[in-house]
């Protein structure tokens, strides 16, 4: 029995006879109405059937723990295969999610945001919405963190009806953008963040057009990583969607139906609960900032040669019923850069954080974004009211942005006694290493290398963050392996190590990142970038830790390695103590790039330069000078501190044994008494200290770059611009 | 008199057990504590113990031995307690630092997800060779196997003179693309020999390609160094062991349970790929009793007090895993595939207080049992509570009744954890909770086999383990198997499955060969025919020239050994390989590449969508690997009179009420060792023995066979 195509169209596929623009705007109402999803009130299924209710979940749940790990081993990115950059969802017809696999749990609202986008766009009438119809999606504007992530998304029918969605996402190798790499940067808007695909429909039968796959080769580089994704993410979807339609044969479809509306209402309680539970109400701000230091940087678009400031001034408010709201209101405007962010990832950042710390579950669901606000002011870095903007490295200001979130977090964790769980947050996950170029083996390639998800951890409030272990994005770091990078990148390994001193100092140390020094071998030419901040502290310490230390650049054009290696001499195997540099003792060059432009946009690199890439540390908790003194001098006999940090940052004395330290415990004692007196001598009164700096504030006495910072963000925000003259009490007639 | 006799020991972390087979297929096994500091006390306390089931005397029974395999927990528990030799590593300059950064997966390995997810919680492993007794020496091979930098000799030299200082017992040598080329590393070993004759030292060296000659130095680093750390170090526990089989007369070589499910002799070169052998030893018991039955395709289950563990034997072979992690350490060692995918019967089972949902572990109580074992002061109930306070698992015959469950407080316990919060009654929620864990169960099975291109029927499922017999109804149902099989010796299948190993070596070795689709590029396939075959058969001849090596230690002639060759593929440029096994034992045409393409592409499509296949990325080999194994004699599968269909009186204990399908059944207990072939349990029955307990619900049944193998089948329509 098949009907005629323009009648299947006609006829709505949503439940009841109903479209899904219908489904999705009684949706709404009853959530407004009733403030609970779809209105439900009693969670019947879940208090008659406790068992059934766990088993239906416990079967989705684990159809996409499985759909996860087959799937990826199809992928041939080591970023999918070996770092798991990929996670599967599925969702109601009208797109919130219920269940989620493990994986890059970011993206299970974004995919949620493509789903919206394609109800709201009435793609049921046009391309229709059919059983075994393939979508795909990397527009962040519509719902997605950046053009490197791609989703596949198909629908589940049972019968005639859409019973929900599977959807997959993967972090893709290059995306055609015009420079390589996944994230290119440098580039003022849209045009050059590569391909687009907006909620597209790309295949139908269960299979994809080969018009979109061949699309897809001829636009970006690497296709084969590309095309293999496709498949990985479509079998996964595919297993997804089976799971859900084995579990309606099983418990019926009402039942189904019912489990989906109780299940995203029971998240938005149960997010509550913790958050009651773990939370105190109230208001915490957490502002932080970052640099782009682009005023001299030949490498990008001119509309961007300038030195920039990042404004996130984050505030977080638990509300007494359990609401979590989280406001950006005063962030600054977006700018010709791509580290836009639209409100999609904005999004996406909140629920990584969320998974991380109040709610690491496999039962999180879209329930908890019906339990949480997000306000964006439009117009800014967070919500540009220019959709052309370049979106492709949203993470370079989303990271930073949103490390207040963890430490306000942690200030209610300390006010209700969870002590364990305090971080004193993420460290910035940079350096960002990626390009490419002809590669070893003579083709054109792209990489982009993600030992960078192995960054310093926060301190504890018990114990030293962990050396090189996570990202802010991806709690499951991993750094890969030596031999894995070297055979997709041009670039030897000269050393891959601790990065000393990089963890903030404190009671507890933050966690210390690591550096890899990398020589361009094998190849002419490879085009490069360096990512990651430099002038700016973005993650700074809490209880009077220390931020862990900034990033810079250090890099050799035109060095003299081959002369070296050929007649035997030393070289370089790591940078170490910047302040006696083992590139620069150990290697000559042309053109020296050693600063704190530690963001860098598209550079050529020749065979035997050498390119710096270092990882950031962890920030630090409680004051340095309480720290262990014992722990500090294993410190330096490891190399996670310069000796010459003990003594000024930590108050610690040491003697030299044969090639170890030891401790001075009574001139220790000695130095930190002195220190602390040294700190009473300095200290001033509070109100002597905020008319020093309201006097510097009313003269306007900032750098350029943090002046058009405030200056955009009062441009863009009366509520701010407000709250800032409050705040320093200036004189009516002050402005920027 | 011909020698007639296997014996088999396991030394776990508290108990040692030994299992003797006779010719007949009749079996003892006997239980001692283990004796860490030498392990050979509890072997002969254990053997002791076995034999007096039969009146005998190890020195009665050892000269009749003809084989013996050791398992064991030692090498392991070394890794863990960090108590390993010694150790001074050379790597590549600017690696020095690989213990200490690790990779970031080492620090969450064998986490819960909740605990994945939270960053808070991940942990470093303590380094196993201190950061001081790390050198790194300059000098490069690059990815294609070619030098970049020469070796800088002297970084060698004062390496090595600084180590031999240090009095380590052993050197570690792991430089980058080593298993591509492995001049450097041989050039270190020379400088290394120069360097100890000045000093008159003689410290072992371990090179990384000589011991696991495959790509990922980190992981590879690894392998190496636990093989120096921990593994050599056992060489002196084997030894005491032998010295007490040949103290009871007995002349047979022992051998020991190797990770791939063979075993290999104790001197062989490596030893860590006996670390992990414990789990393993069921797969390879009941692939040896399918292979007898004719049966192909095996699932094998296995429940503990921990876990739910799941492997899978397709067409007769094992799944082998290239890279497992054991005690959070990523390693390159051949693995049987087996996943741990649930919950065990000591998990513990909780009401979420603030979602008010039911959670089965991921914590559990372990041997502790659960809050019916008065011995233990469990706070929270576990699934063992609820087996016991259904009438699934008697009181009384726990751990053979050397300790009494209280059945009432495992009642108190589900009730005030489970069934008040949740409003439930205390049976309903009992049965309740373990229809959750089987029900997880048997969607996880059903995965796998599904993930494997197959479906259920295919498949027969072995259960075993001291839970799976208890559960194997609740998570088989349903889903057709072809037959659903309990040994009664389910307690000890894993000893008893050592024993059914082959005397088996299998070595890997990475190569990179790559050859085009032979249909869309026939002239690119053509052509690369001799060039691949030249990489594929040098590299299988050095691997059969090293496993021949290790069986000349035991005295065994390369004439004896059967060579399986194997290459394992993936379409270029993926990260997922494919084993495949060939017939031939050198490529020599284009018809063997096709026929690796066949079997490649007929397992690939299997185990993935047909959409996802990629022949247009042609093929790439990434690792060779060669088995070779020696026929041994292994324990006969017993055959007994078959009985009638009624079990005889003196096997039926005393009955008592299981609660099922929510009202209470009288239920028929039996002696399952007491029971014979022939007979037949229908629901509700339970078969009890010390150490397991076979559940028959309402709706199964199940008959013992002539070699004592429970078949159970799904009676109702």
């Amino acid at each position: 029995m098949s009907a005629p195509a323009e009648q299947l169209q006609s006829k709505p596929i949503g439940w009841d006879g109903k479209t899904l623009i219908e489904m999705t705007e009684e949706s709404k109402r009853l959530f407004e109405e009733t403030g609970r999803y779809y209105g439900v009130e009693d969670l019947t299924l879940l208090r008659d059937q406790p068992i059934l209710y766990e088993k239906i979940f416990s079967r989705l749940r684990g159809g996409l723990v499985n759909a996860r790990s087959t799937a990826l081993n199809i992928s041939a990115s080591p970023i999918v295969r070996e770092l798991g950059e990929l996670s599967f969802a599925i969702y109601t017809p009208e797109g919130d999610s219920i269940a989620l696999s493990t994986g890059i749990i970011v993206h299970v609202h974004t995919m949620s945001d493509a789903i919206k986008y394609m109800i709201k766009h009435n793609y049921e009438q046009t391309p229709g919405i059919r059983d075994g119809f393939i979508f795909c999606n990397n527009n962040s504007m519509i719902g997605d963190v950046h053009t490197a992530d791609v989703h596949t998304i198909i629908p589940i029918f049972h019968e005639d009806e859409l019973v929900g969605w599977a959807a997959g996402v993967t972090h893709e190798v290059d995306v055609g953008g015009i420079n390589p790499g996944s994230m290119c940067y440098g580039h003022a808007d849209r045009y050059g963040d590569g391909i687009l695909v907006s909620s597209e429909l790309v295949g139908e039968n269960d299979e994809f057009y080969e018009h979109y796959l061949q699309r897809c080769r001829e636009c970006v580089r690497a296709e084969m990583y590309w095309v293999l994704d496709e498949k990985t993410r479509l079998t996964g979807a595919q297993m997804a969607r089976r799971q859900v339609l084995r579990t309606i044969s099983e418990v019926g479809l009402d039942t189904y139906k019912k489990f989906m509306r109780e299940a995203i209402e029971e998240g938005r309680r149960t997010f509550l609960q913790r958050s009651k539970t773990m939370l105190v109400p109230g208001r915490y701000e957490a502002p932080s900032f970052t640099d782009l230091p682009w005023a001299d940087d030949v490498n990008v678009h001119g509309q961007a040669r300038k030195d920039m400031m990042m404004h996130a001034p984050l505030s977080m408010t638990v509300k007494g019923d359990g609401q979590v709201e989280m406001s950006f209101e005063g962030a600054n405007k977006w700018d010709y850069h791509s580290f836009n962010c639209a409100p999609s990832p904005m999004q996406g950042a909140m629920w990584v954080q969320l998974t991380q710390t109040l709610w690491n579950s496999d039962k999180i669901n879209d329930g908890a974004y019906f339990a949480t606000d997000l306000k964006l002011p439009y117009g800014s870095w967070a919500n540009p009211d220019w959709e052309k903007v370049s979106t492709t490295l949203t993470w370079f200001f989303l990271i930073p942005g949103w490390s207040g979130m963890i430490r306000s977090v942690g200030r209610s964790y300390f006010a209700r006694g969870f002590l364990e769980d305090i971080s004193a947050s993420y460290c910035t996950s940079w350096n960002l290493m990626q390009g490419g170029g002809p590669n070893q083996y003579g083709v054109d390639g792209a990489f982009t290398n993600f030992e960078v998800s192995c960054g310093g951890t926060g301190a504890l409030y018990v114990k030293d963050g962990e050396t090189a272990c996570a990202a802010m994005w991806n709690p499951e770091g991993d750094m890969g392996e030596v031999e894995s990078w070297e055979s997709m990148e041009p670039l030897l390994y000269l050393g891959r190590g601790v990065k000393p001193s990089s963890g903030g100092p404190g009671k507890y140390r933050g966690g210390t990142g690591s550096e890899a020094l990398r020589m361009v071998y094998n190849t002419h030419a490879q085009t490069l970038f360096n990512g990651g901040e430099g002038h700016c502290f973005s993650s700074y310490g809490v209880y009077g830790g220390y931020p862990g230390c900034s990033g810079y650049r250090h890099n050799m054009h035109g060095s003299d390695m081959k002369k070296r290696i050929e007649n035997g001499e030393p070289f370089p195997r790591l940078d170490g103590d910047p302040e006696d540099s083992q590139i620069s003792a150990l290697c000559e060059a042309e053109e020296e790039n050693f600063d704190m432009k530690a963001i860098q946009g598209p550079k050529h690199f020749g065979e035997y330069d050498l390119y710096l890439s270092m990882n950031r540390g962890g920030p630090g908790l409680g004051d340095p000078l309480e720290r262990d003194p014992r722990s500090v001098v294993h410190d330096v006999n490891i190399g996670h501190v310069l000796e010459r940090f003990a003594k000024s940052l930590y108050g610690v004395e040491m003697t030299r044994e044969g090639e170890s330290f030891v401790l001075d415990e009574a001139a220790t004692q000695k130095l930190r008494d002195s220190m602390r007196k040294k700190r009473l001598e300095q200290s001033v009164d509070a109100k002597e200290f905020f008319d020093q700096q309201r006097q510097r504030v009313i003269n306007k006495d900032f750098i350029r770059p943090v002046r058009d910072m405030y200056a955009s963000s009062m441009d863009l925000s009366s509520e701010w611009n407000e709250k800032f003259r409050k705040f320093w009490n200036l004189p009516a007639d002050w402005s920027l | 008199m011909e020698k007639s006799y296997i014996m088999s020991m396991d030394a776990g972390g508290t108990m040692t057990d030994v299992f003797f087979v006779d010719r007949d297929g009749k079996f003892v096994v006997g239980k001692a504590q283990t004796t860490p500091h030498d392990e050979s006390e509890g072997f002969a306390a254990s053997c002791v113990d076995a034999l007096k089931q039969w009146d005998m005397k190890p020195d009665d029974v050892f000269p009749e031995v003809i084989t013996g395999i050791y398992s064991g927990t030692s090498m392991l528990n070394r890794l863990l307690e960090r108590k390993g030799q010694n150790l001074g590593v050379i790597v590549t300059a600017g690696q020095e630092d690989y213990f200490q950064l690790e990779r970031g997966i080492q620090t969450y390995l064998g986490y819960s997800y909740q605990d994945r997810l939270k960053v808070v919680t991940h942990r470093h492993n303590e380094p196993i060779v201190p950061r001081k007794q790390m050198f790194g020496v300059r000098g490069r091979i690059d990815c294609f196997g070619k030098q970049a930098i020469p070796l800088y000799e002297d970084e060698v030299r004062d390496a090595v003179r600084q180590l031999v200082g240090m009095d380590v017992k052993g050197i570690v040598v792991n430089l980058l693309y080593s298993f591509a080329n492995s001049d450097h590393e041989q050039r270190v070993k020379a400088v290394a020999n120069e360097v100890m004759a000045e000093a008159g030292a003689d410290i072992p060296l371990y090179l990384s390609s000589d011991l696991y000659p495959v790509m990922q130095d980190f992981a590879r680093l690894n392998t190496v160094t636990v093989e120096a750390y921990a593994a050599e170090p056992s060489r002196g526990q084997f030894k005491r062991i032998a010295d007490r089989v040949s103290g009871y007369g007995g002349d047979t070589q022992l051998r020991v349970m190797a990770s791939h499910g063979g075993t290999i002799s104790m001197d062989a070169k490596e030893l860590a790929r006996t670390l992990i052998s414990g789990p393993i030893g069921g797969m390879v018991g009941a692939r040896y009793i399918a292979e007898k039955l004719g049966e192909k395709n095996i699932v094998c289950s296995d429940i503990g007090g921990t876990s739910f563990d799941l492997g899978l034997i397709t067409d007769g072979e094992f799944t082998m895993k290239a890279q497992p992690d054991m005690a959070k350490f990523m390693l390159k060692l051949p693995l049987i595939e087996i996943d741990s995918v649930g919950a065990g019967t000591g998990s513990y089972a909780r009401v979420n207080p603030i979602s008010n949902r039911i959670e089965i572990g991921p914590d559990s109580a372990g041997s502790k049992v659960g809050m019916c074992n008065p011995q233990a002061s469990e706070t929270t109930p576990t699934l063992s509570d609820c087996n016991v306070l259904l009438g699934n698992l008697n009181p009384y015959n726990f751990l053979g009744g050397d300790v009494v469950l209280d059945p009432d407080a495992a009642y108190r316990g589900v009730k005030e954890h489970i069934a008040d919060p949740l409003g439930l009654g205390v049976h309903e929620a009992a049965e309740g909770v373990l229809e959750l864990f089987e029900d997880h169960l048997r969607n996880e099975v059903f995965a796998r086999i599904f993930g494997k291109g197959y479906s259920p029927d295919d498949y027969v499922i072995y259960s075993y383990g001291g839970g799976g017999p208890l559960h194997v109804c609740g998570y088989t149902a349903g889903l057709k198997f072809a037959d659903v099989v309990v040994p009664a010796w389910a307690a000890g299948f894993s000893a008893f499955g050592c024993a059914c190993a082959d005397f088996e070596y299998r070595l890997d070795r990475t190569v990179n060969a790559a050859f085009p689709a032979s249909d869309m590029d026939p002239e690119g396939f053509k052509g690369a025919v001799s060039g691949y075959a030249e990489a594929i058969n040098s590299a299988w001849a050095s691997l059969e020239t090293r496993v021949a090596e290790e069986f000349d230690k035991s005295g065994i002639s390369s004439d004896q050994v059967e060579y399986k060759h194997i290459v394992r593929v993936q379409y270029a440029g993926q990260l997922n390989d494919v084993e495949v096994t060939v017939d031939f034992e050198r490529v020599e045409s284009a018809e063997h590449l096709q026929q690796i393409i066949d079997r490649f592409e007929d397992a690939y499509s299997k185990a993935y969508s047909r959409a996802a296949r990629s022949p247009e990325l042609g093929y790439q080999t990434t690792n060779v690997v060669v088995t070779g194994t020696v026929p041994v004699e292994k324990p006969a599968l017993p055959v007994e009179t078959v009985s009638s269909e009624t079990p005889p009186e003196s096997a039926r204990k005393e009955g008592r009420k299981v609660y099922r399908g929510g009202q209470w059944h009288e239920a028929d207990i039996y002696d399952m060792d007491k029971v014979l072939p022939g007979n037949v349990f229908k629901g509700v029955s339970v078969l009890e023995s010390p150490a397991t307990t076979l559940v028959i619900p309402p709706g199964f049944e199940a008959r013992l066979d002539e070699h004592r193998l429970f078949h159970i089948k799904e009676i109702k329509g």
